[in-house]
């Protein structure tokens, strides 16, 4: 049965020689009962470690982990009926694949023939009922993925933890395994927490994504809504492909109002959240898939450097006047070669505003209301 | 040309320096060949054959004419061969498990657990190593002989554990580094405990390893001379080595005999090698013995 995942002030530190490395600092969040919730960042963040935690391999210096009602910070991680799939895959070499699809029921003193009956309707959930009876060395890597899959299956988990099971594969398995695993979520009741540190896997897969940054949590929200609505540069920065682009501004008064004046723009901005600001530097967050070529209120010239055909569009990495890097994304960019200038437009719905500190202080659509209200 | 096998830069052409590679290869293993099969042929040829063929007309015959096992009569009828080879094989046999286990026992502590003044004793682990049997032999002498043990199987296991352990726990130290951790938590995460963990993935998986550790110490144990005749008094106790070197004091025994025991201690070592090859080059090749 799924239990729900709660995280309170939970922080590991390790000690090795005098130093003391901080890997998770007060993590405090609640994973729903049943959802596919992934723990996305760049390496280093803690989110294996977070994942450990909620295992039972590794044992929070401070803090409490629960599923549902039940505190399971110094529970071992025998107790926790959770099943794990391991980055290094981790299949038995000594044991037939059927054995090791068997190993956790067996463990548990379910009998041959349950545990047969189990292991074969795994196999065919997963296509894998041709190699039951091969040895783990004979297998290729996405069938041997598929195996570790297949032992979580089985156990029928209140809790699934998937460590980048995927980070070894090739961009075609992948892609298939993906499936594979939000099929295996839909048909498990269980609570399906999922490491990577590949923001796509993350944000097409997940009903909620935690975001860590160093550590400490930067943002727990559901894909859309850290697309749409981050709370920070970091989480802008690291959500989406290429990445969000920055141009600093000040905060200014203007003859209309309040404006952010950047290198060849002027962003209207509602009086409201920016009066006690003027003077200030900001940073305005603009998605490259935001800038086109075709409208936009405001203009920014681009020099392109290169340019990367992705299919069916083209991504133009490129600088800004004052140098700042600028990537844009549009299917019109099949003709730019690089030391084109290139005059792109946005509205300032798209855009993000951050303070020095890296915080968000409003997102587009704050700015689309007060500009519409004050036309230039 | 197989991989790293190119001589970029040299002077001699490579297909010279190929050719002179092979002719060297084939002239030094025939070298090592002709040093180990001739005493060992001599060795068997001077076994089999009565003494009177061998020394016939004055001079030593190692070509074969007629096999007979005279000599071994003479070993079971007139010495304590058999009771030689009774002790070794208990000696060789219990030093070898305790070695084996100490060295899976530490070898799995050092890997998997965290403690202050690890790495020293691993340190003090190898260092031991170096110790060479003899240097060994009078402190330990001292110790059985303070505890009343000389004489006895038990003191003799402990001697050549003593010289088996450091190399084999070294060994199983290495082997247990190549054993993911991942498997066996994977085992705890389906709820195996640790002691099960254990038996049914960490010891198959670190075969190759242990097999390799006890082939060692039974070698060790085997062929020991100087902890067997230093501990053991009694002519009764006496392994089948020191056994053997004390024939050739003897009137009745002549070199035929000495060389008929000399067959019998080849044959474990020899079953030992032939049936266990593989396991015993893997468990070296991680050790970094190629």
């Amino acid at each position: 049965m799924a239990r729900p995942i709660h995280f309170d002030t939970v922080r590991k530190e390790y000690r090795t020689a005098g130093t003391t490395h901080v890997a998770v600092d007060g993590l405090s969040l609640s994973i729903p009962e049943g959802s596919f919730t992934t723990l996305v960042g760049p390496s280093g963040c803690g989110k294996t470690t977070t994942l450990r935690m909620i295992a039972g391999l590794e044992t929070p210096t401070d803090g409490q982990i629960a599923f549902g009602e039940e505190d399971v910070t110094d529970q071992s991680p025998q107790d926790r009926n959770c099943a794990m799939v391991f980055q290094s895959i981790a299949l038995y070499p000594h044991m037939s694949v059927r054995d090791n699809i068997g190993y956790g029921l067996k463990v548990q003193g379910v009998s041959k023939a349950d545990r047969d009956d189990r292991i074969d309707e795994a196999a065919e959930t997963l296509q894998i009922t041709e190699q039951l009876e091969k040895m783990p060395a004979e297998l290729s890597g996405g069938q041997q993925q598929r195996v570790a899959l297949g032992s979580a299956f089985v156990q029928d988990p209140d809790v699934l933890l998937l460590d980048e099971p995927m980070s070894d594969l090739d961009a075609k398995l992948k892609s298939e395994l993906r499936v594979e695993v939000q099929r295996l979520h839909q048909e498990l009741d269980a609570t399906v927490v999922y490491v990577t540190h590949d923001q796509t896997e993350a944000m097409t897969m997940s009903d909620q994504v935690i975001l860590l940054n160093e550590g400490r949590l930067a943002q727990f929200a559901p894909p859309g809504e850290l697309f749409d609505a981050p709370v920070s540069k970091y989480v802008a920065e690291f959500i989406g492909t290429p990445s969000t682009n920055m141009l600093s501004a000040t905060v200014e008064r203007t003859e209309e109002g309040i404006a952010l004046v950047g290198d060849g723009f002027e962003v209207t901005a509602p009086p409201d959240r920016f009066r006690d600001r003027v003077g200030e530097s900001v940073v305005l967050g603009i998605r490259p898939q935001y800038l086109s070529t075709d409208g936009g209120r405001y203009g920014l010239v681009v020099t392109a450097e290169v340019v990367e055909q992705l299919g069916t569009e083209f991504v133009v990495h490129g600088h800004g006047p004052d140098g700042t890097p600028i990537d844009a994304v549009s299917s019109a960019f099949g003709d730019v070669d690089p030391g084109d200038r290139l005059a792109v437009g946005f509205d300032a719905e798209d855009l993000f505003v951050f303070g020095d500190d890296g915080h968000t202080i409003c997102h587009g659509d704050a700015l689309a209301v007060d500009a519409r209200s004050q036309p230039r | 040309m197989a991989l790293g096998e190119g001589a970029a830069g040299s002077i001699v052409p490579q297909r010279l320096q190929a050719r002179l590679k092979r002719a060297a290869l084939v002239v030094v293993a025939a070298l090592v060949a002709v040093f180990v099969t001739v005493p060992v042929y001599v060795m068997v040829a001077v076994a089999v054959q009565s003494p009177t063929a061998v020394f016939s007309g004055g001079d030593v015959n190692l070509i074969v004419e007629s096999v007979t096992f005279r000599n071994f009569a003479v070993l079971f009828e007139e010495t304590n061969t058999v009771r030689y080879f009774f002790n070794s094989l208990v000696v060789t046999a219990s030093s070898t498990v305790l070695s084996t286990a100490l060295a899976v026992g530490a070898g799995y502590g050092l890997t998997r657990f965290e403690f202050t003044g690890k790495t020293l004793a691993a340190r003090v682990v190898l260092f031991a190593y170096m110790f060479s049997p003899i240097v060994l032999a009078i402190p330990l002498y001292v110790i059985f002989y303070t505890l009343g043990l000389l004489d006895s199987y038990f003191a003799l296991t402990m001697a050549l554990t003593a010289i088996s352990a450091p190399f084999t726990i070294w060994l199983m130290w290495q082997y247990f580094q190549t054993v993911p951790i991942a498997l066996e938590e994977s085992a705890w995460v389906r709820g195996a405990s640790r002691t099960r963990t254990i038996w049914e993935v960490v010891l198959p998986v670190a075969r190759p390893g242990y097999i390799s550790a006890a082939i060692f110490a039974f070698a060790v144990a085997w062929n020991d001379f100087t902890m067997s005749r230093v501990v053991m008094s009694s002519e009764e106790m006496y392994t089948i080595t020191v056994g053997a070197s004390l024939f050739l004091d003897r009137v009745s025994i002549g070199w035929g005999e000495t060389m008929a025991v000399s067959l019998l201690i080849c044959i474990p070592p020899f079953l030992i090698a032939v049936f266990l090859q593989n396991y015993l080059l893997q468990g070296f090749n991680v050790g970094g013995l190629e």
